[in-house]
């Protein structure tokens, strides 16, 4: 049975189309992403699977359970995107708070968790409206995960997370899903979900347009890499094997590439390079791929 | 549901408490008040030179100035009635409307509780809280009258509290209905003042002035008679079936709201 389990969620608000049509499942033990940029209707998802939003068709469930049923939730935990407290209660007792809302599941993960993202006795006593937005994200993902639950739904969760505290709370991730929990992580930062997920649904505008293995998409996408040579830009660049498009304007190549790398560095190689800029793979390089026409299904 | 009963104390204790308080203490005051002066002799002065509304004004609330119209006349007063409604509009405003802005409510109702068992938690709270307060204030008045050697009330204090309980269940219904449908508590809050103020000014002018009398029926407060049910014991029961129907209709009519919307 899958953790999570969606099919043809459909959701209007008003005219506007939020979702359309989107399945997708969440196998047990599985971190799985959920990448979008801002709008794309992430947040619509989730809200539905936590039965907070009604969608207009389709439905959603949790280990077999329909999400509209209060029960599927009690074995999952979940970090809203805009995490919002109380700000009158201390760190501690909103812990406790949503803690007793699962008598059968002791937040028996609390002390592990808050050693792990830096969470002091001191801190965990202070009340909420005087803690920094950081440290308000680490107690979100503590009231998250703190029952130990077998499906954990995360909205943008290292939002705010310092760089070693994100570090850490990757290792917290895989070693969740090394003990056969779930985790559906949503996130518009391409880096940080290749490097916790195995599998990946891309939305865009309310719609899957990938469902891929994190291998298979850094197959597949389409990588931007710009050269500076020093004179001449060697001809036939453009045809290389692995370049899908090229541009050259005197003495700089912008390349757009496929697949294997090797062939391109091969061929600019040869030539005289003063530099080379090649970054981090974009969303947007991404939704080229499956955008441009004619390599939707590449 | 009692964690969220709970969550609602917590939040809320403070305010509760100081209504109680200047509640109990308004009323005890009005026995302090009633036993230290000669009221009848006072009212008697006051209406021999006062225009006709001011004498039926004094006939109508207070009994003609009896102690007892006098220490009734204390439950009518707009101090009583602002103090009760602020306690039934914020806890009404505070339940859904305030939880929808604070963004709250987003992960509170992604835990394993059903929106029935939240909205029933909320309604446990205000019906306590109102309940609370309004013993409170009787309280104020039995004390009072025990300390000052004025007569009791007894019973009657039991029947003002049922009749004085629907009227504030029926205006933080009509907010958590408004609420059901809101986002902002302020907002809400102000809708449900309009209610209670208009409510109100409708009863006292309805009351006060022969012309205006047709509007009475449309008035929450014509519907709670502290004179009559202190004075006489008289409760009528079309005063609590009204009041029960508003608060039953209202706050129906806000759960199926409030079961449906998208939420935050």
């Amino acid at each position: 049975m899958s953790a999570l389990d969606i099919r043809g969620l459909r959701k209007d608000f008003g005219g506007v189309s939020a979702l359309r049509g989107v399945t997708f499942s969440v196998e047990p033990g599985e971190v799985f992403g959920y990448l979008g940029p801002n709008g794309a209707g992430k947040t619509t998802t989730l809200r539905i699977i936590l039965g907070l939003v009604r969608p207009t068709a389709g439905s959603a469930s949790l280990f077999g359970i329909d999400s509209t049923v209060p029960a599927s939730r009690a074995d999952i935990g979940f970090l809203p995107g805009d995490l919002r407290l109380y700000g009158d209660m201390t760190a501690a007792a909103t812990l406790d708070f949503f803690a007793r809302f699962r008598p059968a599941k002791p937040p028996t993960l609390r002390t592990m968790l808050a050693s792990a993202l830096n969470l002091d006795a001191a801190t965990l006593a202070r009340r909420v409206k005087f803690l920094s937005h950081g440290t308000r994200q680490k107690l979100g993902l503590i009231v998250a995960m703190q029952h130990d639950p077998a499906l954990v739904l995360l909205d943008e969760p290292t939002n705010g997370l310092d760089p070693l505290v994100q570090h850490a709370f990757r290792g917290l991730v895989a070693d969740f899903a090394a003990r056969g929990r779930s985790v559906l992580f949503s996130s518009h930062v391409l880096s940080e979900v290749e490097a916790v997920c195995k599998r990946v649904a891309i939305l865009r505008q309310g719609e899957i347009v990938a469902l891929e293995t994190i291998e298979h998409l850094r197959e597949k996408v389409v990588r931007k890499l710009t050269v500076r040579f020093h004179g001449e830009v060697p001809s036939g660049i453009g045809s290389v094997p692995g370049v899908a498009r090229s541009e050259v304007r005197g003495g700089e190549a912008a390349l757009w590439v496929q697949g294997d790398l090797n062939p391109v560095l091969r061929a600019i190689a040869s030539a005289n390079v003063e530099d080379v800029v090649f970054p981090e793979p974009q969303l947007e390089d991404i939704f080229m791929t499956y955008y441009e026409p004619g390599r939707r299904d590449a | 549901m009692l964690n969220i009963v709970r969550r609602q104390l917590e939040r809320n204790w403070i305010f509760l408490l100081v209504v109680m308080l200047v509640l109990g203490g308004f009323e005890f005051l009005i026995c302090a008040m009633v036993a230290s002066v000669d009221v009848e002799g006072a009212f008697g002065q006051m209406t021999r030179f006062a225009p006709p509304f001011v004498r039926a004004m004094i006939e109508q609330n207070l009994m003609g100035g009896t102690p007892a119209g006098v220490l009734a006349f204390g439950w009518n007063h707009p101090v009583v009635h602002a103090l009760l409604s602020a306690v039934a509009i914020t806890l009404g405003a505070r339940a859904i409307a305030g939880e929808v802005e604070n963004g709250a409510i987003e992960l509170t109702l992604a835990q394993p509780v059903s929106r029935a068992r939240y909205f029933t938690a909320h309604l446990l709270f205000g019906a306590s809280a109102l309940s609370g307060v309004l013993a409170t204030g009787l309280l104020g008045t039995a004390i009072g009258q025990q300390v000052f050697s004025l007569d009791a009330f007894g019973w009657k204090l039991a029947l003002l509290f049922v009749n004085a309980l629907l009227l504030q269940l029926a205006i933080y219904a009509l907010t958590l209905l408004a609420s059901a449908l809101g986002r902002e508590a302020g907002r809400v809050a102000l809708a449900g003042v309009l209610v209670a103020v208009l409510s109100f000014l409708i009863n006292a002018v309805a009351t006060l002035w022969s012309k205006a009398e047709f509007a009475k029926p449309y008035s929450l407060h014509a519907y709670f008679d502290p004179r009559q049910l202190l004075v006489s014991g008289d409760l009528a029961p079309s005063s609590i079936a009204i009041l029960a129907a508003v608060t039953a209709i209202a706050t129906v009519a806000a759960f199926v709201r409030f079961s449906r919307r998208d939420l935050p």
